[in-house]
């Protein structure tokens, strides 16, 4: 009996700890024709705020994130924006009156952002997980493959 | 067995260049990315009586036409007791811009000159505005809101992420769609963020009125050259909020010489929540005696107002304004007005 109990609080913390590294971990992916194998965390604050508009090679930037109604969206605001959904939504919606940058694209499923990276040269996307597409590849920020 | 093609009408030739042709546009059309989006404010206030209205509704498009040219067009349906309908509708900006390197600009069409913070961020936006209004030296008319022309611009350039406009275009007295003298006005400004949510700026202004121009409806008997000369702050931070703005006005005639004007506000608030602000502006304007391209009217007034974020489409605010003027005395006046964006 103590055995089952032992082996079910192990499930439940394991589960937990998932749960934590799909919402708290993040993935930085980008179309082969943009970001470079890696970025240092203050320049891809720069690219998100939409403070650069191309790559080196040319290629318009274009930002894809999770919605902000996401787990994964959420902690995109807090980990990189430092802001939260509404104060990104109102940050982007400024900037776009302004006539200084794009808005970013906002998906509802990792696979939807992922496609969207892949297809777009100069796509630049934030998820919760390792991407799957040959077309996309992950983004090592400051060294690490995960936010 | 001789076998032939099967033979294709011409009608049917036409009607698959037909297809392909519509498949590739609407490709096109679907691809270019258009958006509306719109901003309008109710309001609410007591001045001796209490009233009802609203400001203006403006609507804005943005529409990327390819990887380098994108269109702006923002258009404003307002109150005009002139007008037949009792409405006007105005084009406030009429933006094509090209990308031609990195972060730097070519902007073409009429713009909201690029002379000073306010300007330059919030334009007809009133979701955006700190206070209900703009400052007093917006309806003053002491710097010119738009221009028609060609700006040169670029942002967050380098370490200090520095910007710089460099607008040549139409100046006071001509219309969004021709120039009504040889003289053409120059605005050059430069702004830096050393820090997050902080902005440095200058400007400089210089424009030549010519005699018998209409500016702002009031004909000016006089040549006049005139130079602005704008200094910005603003800091939007977690907790603090700052703006302060201050502008000087040369303005020269061969019979009065040259006249200044100090036009200045400050703008501060403080977050108690990141819904609730509450805020304090004071605003002065000081004309010396012989101006005579501005109506001569010192002016001070301080605004006590408190704002409620809903969310990012929908504030309210309520404020109270104590205004002094030189040539109306004083007045009190509070206003309460829903901001919305859609």
């Amino acid at each position: 009996m103590l055995f089952i109990q032992v082996l079910l609080c192990m499930f439940f913390i394991f589960l937990s700890m998932n749960a934590r590294s799909q919402t708290e971990m993040l993935t930085v992916i980008s179309n082969d024709k943009g970001a470079p194998a890696e970025l240092k965390l203050s320049d891809l604050k720069s690219i998100l705020l939409g403070e650069k508009q191309r790559w080196r090679n040319g290629n318009k930037i274009s930002i894809a994130l999770m919605k902000t109604s996401t787990p994964a969206g959420t902690y995109t605001c807090k980990r990189i924006y430092d802001m939260s959904s509404d104060e990104l939504k109102k940050f982007w919606l400024a900037l776009v009156f302004e006539g200084k940058a794009d808005a970013p694209q906002f998906f509802n499923t990792t696979s939807e952002l992922e496609n969207f990276v892949a297809e777009n040269p100069g796509a630049i996307g934030i998820t919760d997980q390792p991407p799957a597409s040959a077309d996309t590849h992950i983004v090592l920020i400051d060294g690490k493959k995960m936010l | 067995m001789n076998m032939l093609p099967p033979k294709i009408p011409k009608a049917g030739i036409f009607y698959c260049c037909f297809i392909c042709c519509s498949f590739l546009l609407s490709t096109k059309v679907f691809s270019q990315n258009t958006t509306i989006k719109g901003f309008a404010d109710v309001l609410t206030s007591y001045d001796k009586k209490a009233s009802f209205g609203f400001d203006e509704q403006d609507l804005f498009i943005t529409s990327q036409l390819n990887d380098r040219f994108s269109f702006l067009g923002e258009s404003v349906f307002k109150y005009e007791k002139s007008s037949p309908s009792n409405f006007n509708v105005s084009i406030e900006r009429i933006i094509v811009k090209y990308n031609y390197y990195g972060n730097h600009n070519i902007i073409l069409g009429k713009v909201h000159t690029p002379i000073n913070y306010w300007n330059d961020m919030y334009h007809h936006g009133r979701v955006f505005y700190p206070t209900i209004e703009r400052p007093l030296l917006f309806d003053a008319e002491i710097i010119p809101l738009h221009t028609t022309g060609v700006n040169f611009q670029g942002h967050d350039l380098g370490n200090l992420k520095f910007g710089y406009d460099f607008m040549v275009g139409n100046g006071l007295g001509s219309s969004p769609v021709a120039d009504n003298d040889k003289y053409k006005s120059i605005t050059a400004a430069v702004h830096i963020k050393p820090v997050d949510n902080m902005r440095i700026g200058a400007s400089f202004y210089n424009d030549v009125v010519s005699k018998g121009a209409t500016v702002e409806g009031k004909i000016i008997n006089w040549k006049v050259n005139q130079q602005l000369i704008t200094g910005s702050f603003a800091y939007f931070g977690k907790k603090f909020e700052l703006l302060a703005e201050s502008t000087t006005a040369l303005n020269h005639t061969d019979t009065t010489g040259t006249k200044q004007t100090f036009a200045s506000y400050v703008y501060t608030g403080y977050k108690l929540t990141q819904k609730i602000i509450p805020y304090i502006r004071y605003d002065d304007l000081h004309y010396q005696d012989g101006e005579i391209l501005f109506k001569k009217d010192n002016t001070t007034a301080l605004v006590v107002g408190l704002r409620y974020q809903i969310n990012y489409l929908a504030v309210v605010k309520l404020e109270y304004q104590h205004t002094k003027q030189e040539l109306e005395g004083k007045d009190d006046k509070l206003t309460l007005q829903v901001a919305i964006g859609f």
